[in-house]
C-alpha cells in the first residue's frame, strides 16, 4: 500500500508540480479575442483586464482544457488611489499546475465587478470581504452584506482614505460613497 | 435475642418516629456520599486523564466538595425572564424526590433500608419513572432552546431505555420469585444473580448509563452541542439541586443494582459476619460500580441520537425479552438452573458479539495505526 | 416511499401536522465553535435545515495594521493569525517579503525555519486531535492527552524564541537568534514523546467504535467540489487528492526532505478521514523534523548580514502560498517603495474552508454539526484577521 501511486476517485490527476510561467504567458496569450495585456511579477504570470472583459477571460480560463483553472485561490483589493481600485485574482490549476493573476482594474467612483460565484463557489465569501473592505460592488453576487465587520457598518476600512486611529469613533456611521470621508 | 437488633425497630422506638431516624441517617448518608462522589469523580477522572484533580482545599483537596458547596449555596439564583416561573423553580425538586424515594427502599444490609416493601423493585421503577416529569419540566419551562432539545432528547432516551431496564430486572424477578429486594439479596448468599443472568446485567448496565445521562448516553446534557441540555439556565443552589440528583441517582442506582445483580449485603459471607461487613459489602460494590461508570464516562465518546434509539430496540429490547421468554420455559417446565446462566450466558455473548461484528464490519482495526504505513510520495 | 401500501407518503416539505422550524444560535460563546464563530442553524426536530455562519468577532484589521508599519513591526500581528501555529504563519509572512524584497536567506536559517514550522504544525494538530475528540464528547481525556506534547513542544518554543504561543522568531532574511545548546538533543527527545502522544491519541479515538462510528461517512466529499469550494489542506487531501504545497511547490527546504502525503484508498473526505488525514500529517511533519536535524549545517549564520538597518522594499508584488496548518495561508504582498508594504492581503486557509461549512451541514443532525465544525479545525484568529 505504501507508496504506491494513488487510483483516482475522481477523475483527477496527480496534483501537477508548478510549470514554467513562459509556457503559460504563452497559453494565456492564444486566447486572443479579449483585449488583455500579460505581464510577470514577482511568482506569478499577470493578465491585466478590464472588469467588462473579465467573465470571459475566466470563461476561457475556467474552461479551455490547457489551462483548466478549477481553483479560485483568493482575491485581493488594492486602493491604487487616485487611479482608482484594483482587483487581483489568483488562480490555480489542479490538473495542469499553472498559477496565474489577474489584475482588474476599475475606475474611481465606479467599483463594478462581475461576481465570479457562478464559476467558483469559493468567490462568495471573498468577494463579500472585499465589497465590505474597499466598496467593491460584484454584479451578480447573491448575498453581498458585510462578512467581518458589523452588518450596519458601511465604511470601508482598507481604501488608503481610511483613517487608521479614527476607526473606533466612526463605528455606526453611515456613509454612501466608498471613497470614504470623515 | 440480641439487646440490639439491626434489623428490627430501632430501640423499640414508635414506628413514625423510627422512621423519621432511619430517614435522617438516609439523607445524611447521601449527602455525604454525593459530595465524595464529585470529589472522587473529579479525582479520579484527573488520574485516568494525567493530572491531579484537587490537590488545594484541604489535605489532598479532600474539602473540595465542601468549597463547591459553599460557593453554589452563596451563589445569585438567576431566572431568566421568559422562563415559566413555577415551572423553572419546581423542575429541581421534580426531579430529585424521586430519587430519594429510590433510596427510601434499598437494603443497605440485612433487612435495613428506610422501609422493607414487598413490592420494592416494582416500587424502584414505578418511582424511578417520575424523574423525566422534572427533566421535561426543566426543559421547557427554562425558556432556551438548550434546555428545550435537551429535555426533549432526555424524554425520548429515558422512555426507550425504560423498557429494556424493566424487563431486565423482570427476568431477575422472576428467577428470584419476589420483588422484595432484601429477599432477592439473601437468594444470593451462595452466588450472585449476575452468574444466572449475565445477560440481564449487561442490559441493565447498559440502560442504567442511559437513564442517568452518563457516557456514552449522555446526550441530553452532550457539553459540547447544548452546552449542559436541561439545566443549562440554572445557577446557585437550584443547579447543585441537579447535581445532586444526578450523584444521588448513580449511588442509588449502584446500590440497586448490586443488590439485584452482585449479592448486595448477602454475597459472600453476609449472613455471617454481621452487619458490618454487610454495610461495608453494600459500599464497596457500589463503589466499584461507579468507578466503572467513571471510567467509561472518560473513555467513551457520545452517540448520536439515531444510534441510540436503535441500540435501544433493535438490539437490547429484542435481546431482554428473548431472555424472559427462555427464563419463562425454563422455570415453569423446572428446567435445571444451569440451562439459566447458559441462555443468558449465551445471550451475553451474542450481545457481545453483535458489538464486535459491527466494529468488524466497519473497518476499524484497519485504522489503528495506520497512519505510519500510508503514504503517497508525489 | 413506503413500505406500508396504505401509508401516506410524505413528500420533503409536506408534513402531517404544522411543524415549525425553529432557529437554534450556536455561538459566539460555545464550548464548541473553538473561539468566537456563531452560526444559527434552522433545525427540523434535530435535522439542521439551514445554516448561516457569522464571523468577525476577532476581526482586528490585520491588513491595515500591516498597511500603517514598517516590514519588521508588522510581523508581530502575523503570528496571531492563526495562533495555534505562529512559527508557521511567520514563516508565510517572511516568505513574502524575502519574495518581494529578493533577499537571500542561510540556509541553516531555513532549516531552523521549517523545523520551527513542522513543530507548530504538529502543535496545532494535536489541539485538534484533542478538541476534536472533546467535540465527539469524550470528556476531555483526548484533551489532556493532546495537552500534555503541546505543553513540550511550547516549552522548547519558549527556549529557543523567548515565547510559547507568539515567538515573533522569524526575520526577514533568517531568524532573530541562533539556537540553544542543547537544541539538537532536546527536540529528539520531544519528537520521541510526540510520537508517543500520537499513538495515544491514536488508539484512544480511531480505536474507539463510537468515534468511528460517529465520524465514518458523515459529510463526504468529493475532490472537485471541495476545490471548487477552495478547500485546502488536509480536508482536501482527505478527499483523495494528494496535493500538498510543500510537494507541488516546494518552498524553503523542503525539496530536500522525503516525506509522503498521506493517501489511502478508500478516502472520502468523511469526517473520519480529516481526522485520520491530520493524524498522519504530524507522523510526516516528525519525520520531516529529524531529517532537518541530519541535514543542518552545524553552524554559521542565521540572518542574512547584507540587510539594511530599514528595510526598503522597490516596486512590485508577489502572492507566496504557503502549506499553513490548516491549507494554503496565501499572502499577497505589494510594494510601492518605502518602508511599508503597500497592501498585504491573508488568504487564510481556516476562512475559505469554512466558507463551505453551510454545504456540509445540512442535512444532518445538530450532534453532527458540531462535529462538522470541529472537523474544519478553524482558527478564528486566522478566520477573522
Amino acid at each position: 500500500m505504501s507508496n504506491k501511486a494513488p487510483a483516482r476517485s475522481g477523475g483527477l490527476p496527480p496534483a501537477a508540480r508548478q510549470r514554467p510561467r513562459a509556457d503559460l504567458a504563452a497559453l494565456v496569450r492564444k486566447i486572443g479575442s479579449i483585449p488583455f495585456e500579460v505581464s510577470e511579477t514577482r511568482t506569478d504570470v499577470d493578465v491585466r483586464i478590464a472588469p467588462e472583459h473579465l467573465l470571459a477571460l475566466v470563461d476561457a480560463l475556467h474552461n479551455r482544457h490547457e489551462l483548466a483553472f478549477d481553483y479560485l485561490r483568493n482575491i485581493s483589493g488594492v486602493d491604487q488611489s487616485p487611479e482608482g481600485m484594483e482587483l487581483k485574482y489568483h488562480f490555480y490549476s489542479f490538473k495542469t499546475g499553472y498559477a496565474l493573476q489577474v489584475t482588474v482594474p476599475t475606475a474611481t467612483g465606479h467599483p463594478h465587478v462581475p461576481s465570479l460565484t457562478g464559476h467558483y463557489p469559493a468567490a462568495d465569501w471573498h468577494e463579500r470581504e472585499a465589497a465590505e473592505m474597499f466598496g467593491f460592488v460584484f454584479d451578480g453576487h447573491p448575498n453581498l452584506r458585510n462578512l467581518l465587520l458589523e452588518e450596519d457598518i458601511h465604511i470601508h476600512p482598507l481604501l488608503k482614505a481610511h483613517p487608521l486611529q479614527a476607526a473606533e469613533i466612526l463605528q455606526g456611521i453611515e456613509s454612501g460613497p466608498p471613497g470614504f470621508t470623515i | 435475642m440480641t439487646p440490639f437488633s439491626f434489623g428490627g425497630e430501632l430501640f423499640g422506638m414508635w414506628n413514625w418516629l423510627d422512621a423519621v431516624v432511619r430517614v435522617v441517617i438516609v439523607v445524611t448518608a447521601m449527602t455525604l456520599v454525593v459530595m465524595y462522589l464529585t470529589y472522587g469523580e473529579r479525582k479520579v477522572v484527573a488520574r485516568f486523564q494525567q493530572r491531579l484533580g484537587p490537590t488545594k482545599t484541604g489535605p489532598a483537596g479532600l474539602f473540595q466538595a465542601f468549597a463547591d458547596a459553599l460557593k453554589l449555596v452563596a451563589k445569585e439564583d438567576i431566572r431568566p425572564t421568559n422562563a415559566d416561573r413555577w415551572v423553572f423553580e419546581l423542575a429541581p425538586y421534580a426531579t430529585f424526590v424521586p430519587v430519594f424515594l429510590v433510596l427510601l427502599v434499598l437494603p443497605f444490609a440485612k433487612d435495613w433500608g428506610v422501609r422493607n416493601l414487598t413490592l420494592g423493585m416494582f416500587f424502584v421503577f414505578a418511582v424511578l419513572g417520575l424523574n423525566i416529569v422534572g427533566i421535561i419540566m426543566a426543559g421547557l419551562g427554562s425558556g432556551n432552546k438548550f434546555a428545550l432539545l435537551g429535555g426533549v432528547r432526555a424524554a425520548a432516551q429515558m422512555i426507550s431505555y425504560e423498557i429494556p431496564l424493566v424487563l431486565s430486572l423482570l427476568a431477575v424477578a422472576m428467577v428470584a420469585g419476589t420483588l422484595d429486594l432484601n429477599q432477592i439479596a439473601m437468594l444470593q448468599e451462595d452466588r450472585p444473580f449476575i452468574v444466572l443472568q449475565p445477560l440481564a446485567f449487561l442490559i441493565f448496565f447498559t440502560a442504567m448509563l442511559s437513564e442517568m445521562h452518563r457516557a456514552p448516553f449522555d446526550i441530553p446534557v452532550a457539553e459540547s452541542e447544548i452546552v449542559g441540555g436541561y439545566f443549562v439556565e440554572y445557577s446557585g443552589i437550584r443547579w447543585s439541586m441537579f447535581q445532586l440528583t444526578e450523584y444521588a441517582s448513580m449511588w442509588g442506582f449502584s446500590v440497586f443494582g448490586s443488590v439485584v445483580f452482585l449479592g448486595g449485603w448477602a454475597f459472600p459471607f453476609g449472613e455471617d459476619w454481621g452487619w458490618g461487613w454487610q454495610l461495608a459489602l453494600t459500599f464497596m460494590k457500589s463503589i466499584a460500580w461507579i468507578l466503572t461508570i467513571f471510567w467509561i464516562r472518560t473513555t467513551v465518546p457520545r452517540l448520536r441520537i439515531d444510534q441510540l434509539m436503535a441500540f435501544c430496540w433493535k438490539v437490547l429490547l429484542p435481546l431482554s425479552i428473548v431472555q424472559l421468554v427462555a427464563n419463562g420455559f425454563i422455570l415453569v417446565y423446572d428446567w435445571p438452573q444451569e440451562l439459566l446462566t447458559a441462555t443468558s450466558g449465551g445471550g451475553a455473548v451474542l450481545l457481545i458479539a453483535i458489538i464486535i461484528t459491527r466494529s468488524i464490519r466497519r473497518p476499524k482495526n484497519k485504522y489503528v495505526g495506520s497512519y505510519r504505513q500510508v503514504g503517497v510520495t508525489s | 416511499m413506503s413500505i406500508w401500501p396504505d401509508e401516506k407518503v410524505l413528500t420533503p416539505g409536506e408534513a402531517e401536522f404544522d411543524t415549525v422550524d425553529m432557529t437554534i444560535n450556536i455561538g459566539p460563546q460555545h464550548p464548541a465553535t473553538h473561539g468566537v464563530f456563531r452560526m444559527i442553524l434552522r433545525v427540523d426536530g434535530e435535522v439542521v435545515v439551514d445554516c448561516e455562519p457569522y464571523i468577525g468577532y476577532l476581526h482586528r484589521g490585520l491588513e491595515k495594521l500591516t498597511e500603517a508599519n514598517d516590514y519588521r513591526q508588522a510581523m508581530g500581528y502575523w503570528d496571531r493569525t492563526d495562533y495555534l501555529a505562529g512559527m508557521a504563519c511567520e514563516h508565510a509572512y517572511v516568505m513574502a517579503v524575502e519574495a518581494l524584497a529578493q533577499i537571500e536567506v542561510p540556509e541553516r536559517a531555513e532549516y531552523i525555519r521549517v523545523i520551527m514550522a513542522e513543530l507548530s504544525r504538529i502543535n496545532s494538530h494535536f489541539l485538534f486531535l484533542g478538541a476534536f475528540g472533546a467535540d465527539v464528547g469524550s470528556f476531555g481525556t483526548s484533551f489532556i492527552y493532546a495537552w500534555r506534547e503541546r505543553e513540550r513542544i511550547y516549552d522548547l518554543f519558549e527556549e529557543v524564541a523567548g515565547d510559547r504561543m507568539f515567538p515573533t522568531y522569524m526575520r526577514v532574511g533568517g531568524v532573530a537568534m541562533d539556537l540553544p545548546d542543547n537544541f539538537e538533543q532536546r527536540c529528539r527527545w520531544l519528537l520521541g514523546s510526540i510520537r508517543q502522544g500520537i499513538e495515544d491519541l491514536d488508539g484512544l479515538l480511531t480505536g474507539n467504535e463510537i468515534f468511528v462510528e460517529r465520524c465514518r461517512n458523515l459529510a463526504p466529499m468529493t475532490s472537485e467540489r471541495a476545490i471548487a469550494l477552495g478547500i485546502t489542506g488536509p480536508i482536501l487531501r482527505s478527499t483523495g487528492l494528494p496535493w500538498d504545497l510543500r510537494k507541488a511547490e516546494p518552498y524553503s527546504v523542503y525539496d530536500r526532505m522525503k516525506f509522503d502525503i498521506p493517501w489511502r484508498p478508500d478516502l472520502q473526505g468523511d469526517v473520519f478521514d480529516r481526522f485520520w488525514m491530520r493524524l498522519s500529517e504530524m507522523y510526516q511533519s516528525a519525520r520531516i523534523i529529524e531529517q532537518c536535524l541530519e541535514q543542518m549545517p552545524k553552524g554559521g549564520l542565521v540572518l542574512n548580514p547584507d540587510l539594511p538597518k530599514t528595510l526598503r522594499v522597490e516596486n512590485g508584488e508577489a502572492y507566496i502560498r504557503y502549506e499553513g496548518t490548516k491549507g494554503e495561508y496565501g499572502v499577497y504582498a505589494m510594494s510601492k517603495g518605502g518602508n511599508k508594504p503597500y497592501r498585504m492581503k491573508l488568504r487564510s486557509p481556516s476562512f475559505c474552508n469554512l466558507s463551505a461549512l453551510r454545504e456540509m451541514v445540512i442535512g444532518s443532525y445538530v450532534a453532527d454539526a458540531i462535529i462538522i465544525l470541529g472537523s474544519l479545525d478553524i482558527v478564528l484568529g486566522e478566520v477573522d484577521k
